[in-house]
C-alpha cells in the first residue's frame, strides 16, 4: 500500500462510497431506470416504430388509449355467471383461504395471497363482450389466458417432481450426487438448444417418440401443429428444462430440517410415504411458497418455447404474452400498444415479486 | 450403514435419470450420424441413441464453412465482457452499500431493491429505441450493457461484503489505508468465492440470453451462438442436414455444460442465489 501521493488516499468516507457506486448507478439509471420510465412514456403514445425512426416527431401523445385499445373493447359487461367454472373455483378460493385462516392452517400473508387470487379469478373471469360488444384486440386476453395456462401446468408440473426427486436425492453419497448432476445437467442448456432437441423429438417423421410408437404400432401424433397437443408439447420441454433449479432449491431447503424430526418419526412407523406426507412436507413449507412465485414470475416470462418450436400456433393455441409484445413491437411496428402489454406484464410481475419478498421475509422471523 | 433398501432406491432412481438424460444423448448421437442416414431414418441403432453408423464430418463442415465459429467468438466476447462488467460494477457498488456510511444510504439500497423487480421483458422496447438512437445496434456493447444494470450481483455481494467481520477493516483503517485500497487490496481477495459465483452466473445468463440479442442484432455478424442456432433451426432438415445442426446445437452447449461439470458446487450456489433473489 505504497501509493501514499494517490488522490484516491485523500477521499473521505461519503467520496469513497460514490465514486464505488458511481459505475452501477450510471449503468443503472441509463439502462434500467430510465428505460422503464421511457417504456411507460413509449406506452402513452400512437408510435409506428418505422415511421419515428425516420421522422422522430411522427409520434402522438394519446394518453391511456393503448391501454384501452389492447385491453378493453366495446360493451364490456360483467355478470357472476359469464364463466361459471372459473369463476366458481375463484370463490372456492376465497372460501378455502377464509377457512384454512380460521382453522389456522395458513399464515396470514398466504391466507391473503389465496384470498386475493380467488377474488381476482371471480372477477376478471366475469368480464364480457355483451351483445353486439367486442374486445378492441381480440388477441391480448387469449394470450395472457395461454400464457396462465402455461404456467398453471408447468409450474405444478416441475414443482411435485422435483420435490419428490428431491425428497429421494436427500442423501450425500457419491450415488446421489451424480443422479443431482444427471437431473440438474438439462437447466444449463439455453432455450435454443433446449427447442432444438425438443422440437425434433417431437417430430413426426424423424422425432423419438415417433420412433417409439411406430415400434408399438402406433400412429405418431403431430405434437407441435395439432391444438390438442401443442401446448403440452412446450410444457414437457420446460419442466424437462428447468426442474434442476427447483430441484436444488429443494434440497438446500431438506438440508434445515433436523434429522431428528426423522428418527423421532421412526420411531412411531413413521417412514418412507409417511415421512414425507407428515414431516418433510410441513417443514418444507415455505420452500415450496418460495419456489413456487419464483416458478411463477419466471415461467410467465415464457417466449422462446413458444417463438420457436411453435410459433404461437396452432391457431394462437400457444401465443403468450411476450411474444405477441415481441410481435407488436417488431412485426408490427406497433410500439405504443407493445409498450402498453409491457406495462401489464411488469404490473403483474411486480405483485408477484411483492409477493415473493413478504413471503421471503415473514416466514424467516 | 447404507442398507439394501438405499441400493433399490439409487437404481430406482437411475430409470428416470436416464430417461432425462435421453434428449441430450439423443442430440449428441444424432450430431455423429450421417445427413443422408438422418435424412432417411433417426433410429438407426438403438432408436438413434448409438452413433453408428458414425461420423465427425457435421463438425468438421460446421468448421470448415458456415457461420458457427464467429457465433462462437460472438458468444464468447460478450459473455466475458458481460462478466468482467457485472464484476466490476457489483463488487464496487456492493461493497460501498455493505459497508461504508454516507448520505442517501437507505434510498439508494431501496431503489436498487426496486430495480428487482423489473423483468427484462418490461424494458426491451425502451431499450431498443434508446440504442437505436445511439446507432449502437449490432455491437459488442449494445449486447453486453444492458445486463451491468440489473442489480442482483449487487446484492450478491452486499450480502457477502456484510458478512465479513469488521476488525480487518478498522485496524486498516487505524493504520491511514484509504477505503479504496482496503476494497481494493483487503475486501476484493477475501471476495474471491463470491465473485465467482456471480461471474458463473453471469456467464450462463450471458451465454444464454435469447430475446436481447434477438432484438438488437439484426446482422448475423453479431450473433450470439444461441441467437445464431435459433436462426438455423428453423428451416434445419432441409438446408443444413440435421446432423449438422444438431452438431451446431452440441458446440453451443459445451461450454456451459463443461463449465458446470467442473464448478459443480458454484454453478449449483450461482443458480440458488440468483433464482431465490429472482
Amino acid at each position: 500500500m505504497s501509493k501514499a501521493k494517490s488522490p484516491l488516499r485523500r477521499l473521505n468516507e461519503t467520496q469513497s462510497a460514490y465514486l464505488l457506486l458511481l459505475p452501477f448507478l450510471l449503468t443503472y439509471g441509463l439502462f434500467l431506470i430510465y428505460p422503464f420510465f421511457r417504456g411507460v412514456w413509449i406506452s402513452l403514445h400512437d408510435w409506428n416504430l418505422l415511421q419515428v425512426a425516420f421522422n422522430p416527431d411522427a409520434k402522438q401523445f394519446v394518453g391511456f388509449e393503448n391501454y384501452v385499445r389492447v385491453m378493453w373493447g366495446r360493451n364490456i359487461e360483467w355478470s357472476p355467471w359469464a364463466r361459471p367454472v372459473l369463476q366458481t373455483l375463484g370463490l372456492l378460493g376465497i372460501a378455502a383461504a377464509v377457512t384454512l385462516n380460521r382453522t389456522r392452517r395458513l399464515t396470514g400473508a398466504t391466507a391473503i395471497a389465496l384470498g386475493l387470487a380467488g377474488v381476482a379469478l371471480f372477477l376478471i373471469a366475469g368480464v364480457y363482450a355483451g351483445e353486439e360488444g367486442r374486445w378492441f384486440d381480440r388477441r391480448f386476453w387469449p394470450t395472457v389466458g395461454n400464457t396462465v395456462l402455461f404456467v398453471g401446468l408447468t409450474v405444478p408440473g416441475v414443482t411435485i417432481s422435483a420435490l419428490l426427486i428431491a425428497a429421494a436425492l436427500n442423501r450425500e453419497t457419491r450415488a446421489m450426487g451424480l443422479l443431482r448432476t444427471l437431473f440438474f445437467l438439462s437447466q444449463v442448456l439455453s432455450v435454443t438448444v433446449v427447442t432444438l432437441i425438443w422440437q425434433i423429438m417431437f417430430s413426426p417423421r424423424q422425432g423419438l417418440i415417433a420412433n417409439i410408437t411406430e415400434l408399438s404400432g402406433g400412429s405418431p401424433i403431430t405434437w407441435l401443429t395439432d391444438e390438442r397437443f401443442a401446448m403440452a408439447a412446450i410444457v414437457i420441454a420446460t419442466i424437462w428444462w428447468s426442474l434442476g433449479i427447483a430441484m436444488i432449491l429443494f434440497l438446500a431447503g431438506l438440508q434445515d430440517i433436523s434429522k431428528d424430526l426423522f428418527e423421532a418419526g421412526a420411531l412411531d412407523n413413521c417412514t418412507g410415504i409417511r415421512a414425507f406426507w407428515y414431516i418433510t412436507l410441513p417443514n418444507l413449507k415455505r420452500t415450496i411458497t418460495l419456489v413456487i412465485i419464483l416458478q411463477i414470475i419466471l415461467h410467465f416470462q415464457v417466449f422462446g418455447q413458444s417463438h420457436l418450436m411453435t410459433q404461437g400456433g396452432p391457431n394462437d393455441e400457444t401465443q403468450v404474452l411476450v411474444r405477441y409484445i415481441y410481435q407488436t413491437a417488431f412485426r408490427d411496428s406497433e410500439l405504443g400498444r407493445a409498450s402498453a402489454m409491457a406495462v401489464f406484464l411488469f404490473v403483474i410481475m411486480g405483485a408477484f415479486s411483492i409477493v415473493q419478498f413478504l413471503v421471503g421475509r415473514e416466514e424467516k422471523d | 450403514m447404507l442398507s439394501r433398501s438405499y441400493y433399490w432406491l439409487v437404481l430406482a432412481l437411475s430409470i428416470p435419470a436416464f430417461l432425462w438424460l435421453v434428449p441430450t444423448i439423443w442430440m449428441v448421437s444424432l450430431s455423429f450420424q450421417p445427413n443422408e442416414v438422418l435424412a432417411r431414418t433417426t433410429s438407426s441403432t438403438f432408436l438413434g441413441l448409438v452413433p453408428i453408423p458414425f461420423t465427425a464430418e457435421n463438425y468438421a463442415a460446421l468448421f470448415a464453412f458456415g457461420q458457427t465459429p464467429m457465433w462462437f467468438l460472438n458468444s464468447i466476447v460478450v459473455a466475458l465482457g458481460m462478466t468482467l462488467g457485472v464484476l466490476a460494477v457489483s463488487t464496487t457498488a456492493g461493497y460501498a452499500l455493505a459497508r461504508l456510511d454516507f448520505p442517501f444510504k437507505t434510498p439508494i439500497a431501496v431503489l436498487c431493491l426496486i430495480g428487482l423487480m423489473v423483468p427484462e421483458q418490461a424494458v426491451f422496447i425502451p431499450l431498443y429505441t434508446m440504442f437505436s438512437d445511439f446507432g449502437w445496434h449490432n455491437s459488442y456493447h449494445a449486447l453486453i450493457l444492458p445486463r451491468m444494470a440489473v442489480p442482483i450481483g449487487v446484492f450478491l455481494m452486499l450480502q457477502f461484503f456484510k458478512a465479513i467481520p469488521r476488525d480487518i477493516e478498522e485496524a486498516a483503517r487505524l493504520e491511514g489505508v484509504s477505503w479504496i485500497q482496503i476494497f481494493w487490496h483487503i475486501m476484493l481477495p477475501l471476495a474471491r468465492p463470491a465473485m465467482m459465483t456471480l461471474a458463473i452466473l453471469t456467464f450462463l445468463y450471458a451465454w444464454n440470453d435469447y430475446l436481447w440479442p434477438l432484438v438488437s442484432a439484426q446482422q448475423r455478424d453479431y450473433f450470439t451462438i444461441t441467437l445464431g442456432l435459433a436462426s438455423i433451426q428453423s428451416n434445419f432438415a432441409q438446408s443444413e442436414g440435421l446432423g449438422r445442426v444438431m452438431a451446431s446445437g452440441v458446440i453451443a452447449s459445451l461450454p456451459v455444460v463443461i463449465l458446470f461439470l467442473i464448478f459443480q458446487r458454484y454453478v449449483v450456489q450461482a443458480m440458488t442465489a440468483g433464482g431465490s433473489k429472482g
